[in-house]
């Protein structure tokens, strides 16, 4: 009976169901999708990883990689760094190209001798005025006992994702194709790919051999079929190195199956005894606070979506890859992580179908322990279920609810008798009109003038970032000034908006934001968790009603906080907490924009910046 | 929903409507034009899309056809191409639209102009608020042609359906056309662009007793009425005298008859291509033990038949109406159906302006038909070409799509009813509605 008459009293009283409830409910949801994604790292809500994919039987070979080979590793090593320091020697002399050319030539010579067939590729991007050009080798082995339907690659690039030179990874990859083509057990072609660098060099290929290459780039003269799963060695010291470091992110936050990074894990830390770290977690001890922050790096990595090294090119085309990179100094050496390679190798080669058992969506807070999306996903899902909860309330509120009072109906008008005489029929509880066309158009409009940032951030040359972006940050203090001051006044453009015009917009624009949120959670987690976390301030955003004096100090001081959550500020922001500069930071993102069909760009600025807009010009309304 | 599109009085009404008019025509042609132009990739990007093209409305499969048309092989060899024969000498007209791609864009535009111009007049007749058995309650209530045109035009669904160049617009403008000759009394030319619907798609010719009964009204209105009995014969066997034509002209061109038959007709009735679509019968059909195929493809062609019968009987007083909500039923329940379908029932819908005060889902029906056009590629994304998601996603999705349109379509009908009720009862106007 309580519930019953609490209930009534909230239909009685649509003040608290319209208004107050919404904002509660909203806010609650906030709370909550935070808090959840704080529990997952707990044993509770977290599981152990296992290899889902019987077939891979990771570490159930003996690796026979050892010893003899290390001599052909030292010899080849030596040839390289020979070509190296000739090159160095002589500085100015010999220019750059020459050294590329005349270590290109080694690299297929002796893969040649090692009976491989052999291809180069030319390619060459322009990014943000920067031209990126370079040469890639590979090779092939033919599976003896297969019909080079299926390949494994192998990518050892001579600069790793860090820029060091990565002498030891190629000349390792090098051996490796020696001591593979001697074996008759591959049932797979294994492909080793030497390109230039890890930023540009793998993607130009991988293109390349799904024939979706631009002009610039050259196709591949030698193929092989279908790709199931790609290595990238990283080695860029001399001495030897302790733990191996896992890197997974692909391009704009796709993951590898997670059998893929198990079966590392499994082969490095069970059968080699090499520990395996992830996101850079030196000295993690599995307690909840190191698991919270490699799970927060890898949101991060996943979020801002670029490439994290050699292996992301491989995502996009549904090729599960993953780069080793030797870390720290310890015992292990070259040999122990060919063994590792060859290991893995193996467990791939065991693989009958492609890779689908496991989890494609997943956090990993140790390299044994993760939260699959069924568990994560409803904190992302919350958030921006927020934004689709106050849109609701703002469209029920605007059709049912009074705003202003001389102009709506009475609320109690009981007699339908009356005022029969104007054409005009009184309804008692239909809806009030509402008037559409400039709500949608200004919220359809802004998402559009989104492109404008777009198309300019990705476009303007390096050296110019730095102020564009300050213009971005004067344009985003001034711009919804603007638009507020017009749709108050009309200024002679339009007529001057009514109330109920300024709820609809904001439900609108909470509609679209929730809408591409939860689109996006299901593509790409950490980035809808993150956008969604920057944009509640906008669910709360009030439309200032009292004396001028209040409206003018509360809304300015609301002006001055929300600027400072505007994409340009925050991008300034981080980029000065972080110690990296603005430049480097937009040429990376043109860059993938451009090269690596990065989309996080399109994300701010067409779904986040006009939402942040319009929150602002609703606020700023209060003013006028 | 409603706008306040052009509702103070204009001293010019005439020349103002007239440039009105050209402003939403010409925005619309040069919107279509620029994102062409801006975005050359874009048509062929659509045409790919499972959502817009599917296998019996394919811009891709017409060029097959086209391809073996031009060769002198048979365009049905092959079995990729499943649509009627008359289109392949119109397109073999057209300069190859892959070296010129924009002679067929602007075709496209011209006929989505076309198509437009078929609605303002369906507008202009008030069919829609005052027929013959019919007067709504709201009849002040409503928008007037150019702005159901630009409803029409700037719809992203239609936009979509144009640029990938799919050929249901022809289906779409023989429907349109139909109901602008039948509500401007001309039953002839009414029952002439009914029957090249139907040769084009098969499924409009359902549309045949609702749009008779339309004709059928409007001549009663007129002097010297016929008798229903006779009247409806006659349309008949002028449908029927007009697909015969069609067919005949088709048989002149293939040469094969049940050829092209069963490659087209067939393949709509026997649904063999389960490629995905937003419809709801191609996953069913994947699932479905063949020994129940044919059962059930019995079952799902007589329930989509089946709200012909019930709905002309219950709003025999607003033809158009039942017109409209079928509409909405085939975007829904027809075998391949694609946005186009959608298309063409939300053009229709703003001429039930009077009906929107009635209606009580529209946000959340638009929110689910949102969501779903967000979720739907997303998903379909996932599926095909990350490969993390699965077919299950993507039926879902289309699920949902589905829901929303006929949580829209309900929520309409609900509104005619209560329109049809209030005028009945003048007294009940307001008065909420309880379920008992």
């Amino acid at each position: 009976m309580a519930l019953k008459s609490a209930i009534r009293n909230l239909r009685n009283n649509p003040n608290l169901l319209y208004v107050r409830l919404p904002n509660l409910v909203s806010f609650i949801c906030i709370v909550v999708g935070v808090v959840w994604l704080l529990l997952l790292p707990l044993n509770e809500y977290s599981r152990q990883t296992y290899i889902s994919e019987n077939a891979l039987l990771p570490g159930q070979v003996h690796a026979y990689f050892t010893g003899s080979e290390q001599n052909i590793f030292r010899g080849y090593k030596k040839e390289l760094e020979g070509l190296l320091n000739d090159g160095q020697a002589r500085g100015g002399q010999k220019d750059e190209a020459e050294v590329t050319a005349a270590l290109s030539d080694k690299l297929q010579s002796i893969l040649q001798a090692a009976g491989l067939k052999v291809a180069t590729q030319k390619y060459e991007y322009t990014s943000a005025g920067i031209t990126h050009q370079g040469e890639n080798t590979y090779a092939i082995i033919h599976a003896p006992r297969g019909d080079a339907t299926e390949a494994i690659v192998l990518v050892a690039p001579w600069k790793t994702a860090d820029d060091e030179l990565n002498l030891n990874g190629v000349t390792l990859a090098l051996t490796l194709a020696r001591y593979f083509k001697r074996w008759s057990l591959w049932s797979k072609d294994i492909i080793f790919l030497i390109p230039p660098d890890s930023k540009t060099g793998t993607q130009a290929w991988i293109d390349a051999y799904h024939d979706m290459h631009p002009a610039s780039v050259q196709p591949l003269p030698l193929k092989s079929g279908a790709l199931q799963g790609a290595l990238v060695i990283e080695y860029p010291f001399e001495h030897r190195f302790q733990t191996l470091h896992i890197v997974y992110d692909g391009v704009n936050g796709q993951l590898p199956n997670l059998d893929l990074f198990n079966t590392a894990v499994a082969i490095a830390g069970g059968q080699m005894g090499i520990g395996a770290n992830l996101q850079e977690m030196w000295g993690h001890d599995d307690s909840y606070e190191h698991r919270l922050q490699t799970m927060f790096r890898g949101m991060t990595k996943q979020g801002l979506g670029y490439a994290t090294g050699a292996h992301s090119s491989f995502m996009p085309y549904h090729i599960d890859a993953i780069t080793l990179q030797t870390k720290g100094e310890g015992w292990e050496d070259e040999m122990a992580l060919g063994r590792t390679i060859e290991s893995l190798c193996r467990s791939l080669n065991n693989l009958l179908e492609h890779l689908h058992q496991s989890f494609f969506f997943y956090l990993l807070m140790q390299s044994n322990r993760f939260v699959s999306i069924g568990t994560y996903l409803p904190s992302a899902m919350l958030i921006a279920g927020n934004f689709t909860i106050m849109a609701i309330a703002l469209w029920i509120r605007t059709g049912y609810y009074p705003e202003s009072k001389p102009s709506a109906k009475p609320k109690n008008e009981k007699a339908p008798t009356e005022e029969k005489g104007t054409n005009t029929i009184v309804e008692r509880n239909t809806i009030a009109e509402r008037y559409l066309a400039l709500p949608l158009s200004l919220v359809v409009g802004l998402h559009l003038l989104g492109l404008v940032p777009l198309w300019v951030f990705n476009n303007v040359f390096h050296q110019y970032f730095t102020t564009t972006t300050y213009i971005f940050v004067v344009v985003d203090i001034i711009l919804p000034l603007l638009l507020a001051a017009i749709l108050s006044n009309g200024l002679g453009v339009s007529k001057p908006i009514i109330p109920q015009q300024y709820h609809l917009i904001k439900s609108f624009s909470l509609l679209l934001l929730g809408l591409s949120l939860s689109t996006l959670a299901t593509l790409n987690f950490s980035l809808s968790f993150m956008i969604g976390l920057l944009c509640a301030p906008l669910s709360f955003i009030p439309r200032l009603r009292g004396s001028v004096p209040f409206r003018l100090a509360t809304s300015s001081l609301g002006l001055v906080l929300l600027n400072l959550v505007s994409p340009p500020a925050v991008l300034l922001g981080v980029c000065w907490y972080m110690g990296v500069s603005v430049e480097t930071v937009l040429t990376q993102a043109a860059f993938g924009w451009d090269v690596w069909g990065m989309w996080t760009q399109v994300v701010v600025w067409c779904v986040w910046w006009p939402a942040w807009l319009i929150g602002c010009v609703l606020l700023g309304s209060s003013i006028f | 929903m409603g706008t306040s599109w052009n509702q103070q009085p204009n001293p010019h009404p005439v020349m103002a409507v007239d440039r009105r008019k050209i402003a939403v025509f010409g925005a619309a042609f040069v919107l279509r034009l620029l994102l062409t132009c801006l975005f050359p990739s874009l048509p062929d990007l659509l045409t790919g899309r499972v959502e817009v093209s599917t296998p019996v409305n394919s811009f891709k499969r017409l060029q097959e056809g086209l391809f073996l048309y031009t060769r002198n092989v048979s365009p049905y060899d092959g079995g990729v191409f499943h649509q009627a024969p008359l289109l392949l000498p119109l397109f073999a007209l057209l300069p190859d639209a892959k070296s010129w791609p924009l002679p067929t864009a602007i075709f496209y535009f011209l006929v989505d102009l076309m198509n437009a111009y078929a609605l303002m007049t369906i507008s202009a007749s008030g069919q829609s608020v005052k027929s013959r058995l019919h007067s709504a309650v709201r009849k002040h209530v409503r928008w007037d042609g150019v702005s159901v045109a630009a409803w029409f035009l700037f719809n992203p669904l239609t936009i979509a359906t144009c640029l990938a160049r799919s050929t249901s617009v022809f289906t779409t403008s023989g429907i349109l056309f139909a109901i602008s000759n039948a509500v401007g009394g001309n039953s002839i030319n009414a029952m002439l662009a009914l029957g090249f619907a139907s040769y084009l798609s098969l499924y409009p010719a359902l549309l045949f007793i609702p749009l008779v009964l339309l004709c059928y009204d409007r001549r009663l209105e007129g002097p010297s009425p016929p008798s229903a009995g006779s009247f409806i014969i006659q349309h008949a066997i002028l449908l029927l005298a007009s697909v015969a034509g069609l067919l005949g002209l088709s048989c002149l061109i293939t040469g094969n008859f049940w050829e092209f038959i069963s490659a087209t007709y067939g393949f709509h009735l026997l649904v063999p291509d389960l490629t995905p679509n937003v419809g709801l019968w191609w996953y069913f059909f994947i699932e479905m033990f063949d020994s129940f195929r044919e059962f059930f493809l019995g079952v799902f062609w007589l329930h989509l038949a089946s709200y012909v019968g019930g709905l002309t009987a219950r709003f025999r007083s607003q033809p158009l109406f039942v017109i409209t909500s079928l509409l909405g039923v085939f975007a829904v329940f027809k075998p391949y159906p694609s946005i186009s379908d959608a298309s063409l029932f939300f053009a229709l819908l703003p001429l039930y302006r009077h009906l929107f005060p009635l209606m009580r889902y529209t946000f959340f029906a638009g929110s689910a038909i949102l969501y779903s056009s967000l979720l739907g590629p997303a998903f379909y994304h996932l599926w095909i070409y990350a490969g993390s998601g699965n077919a299950n996603f993507f039926y879902a999705i289309t699920l949902v799509w589905s829901l929303g349109l006929s949580i829209l379509l309900a929520d309409t009908i609900f509104a005619a009813l209560r329109d049809e009720w209030e005028q009945e009862h003048p007294e009940q106007v307001g008065t909420e509605v309880r379920q008992v």
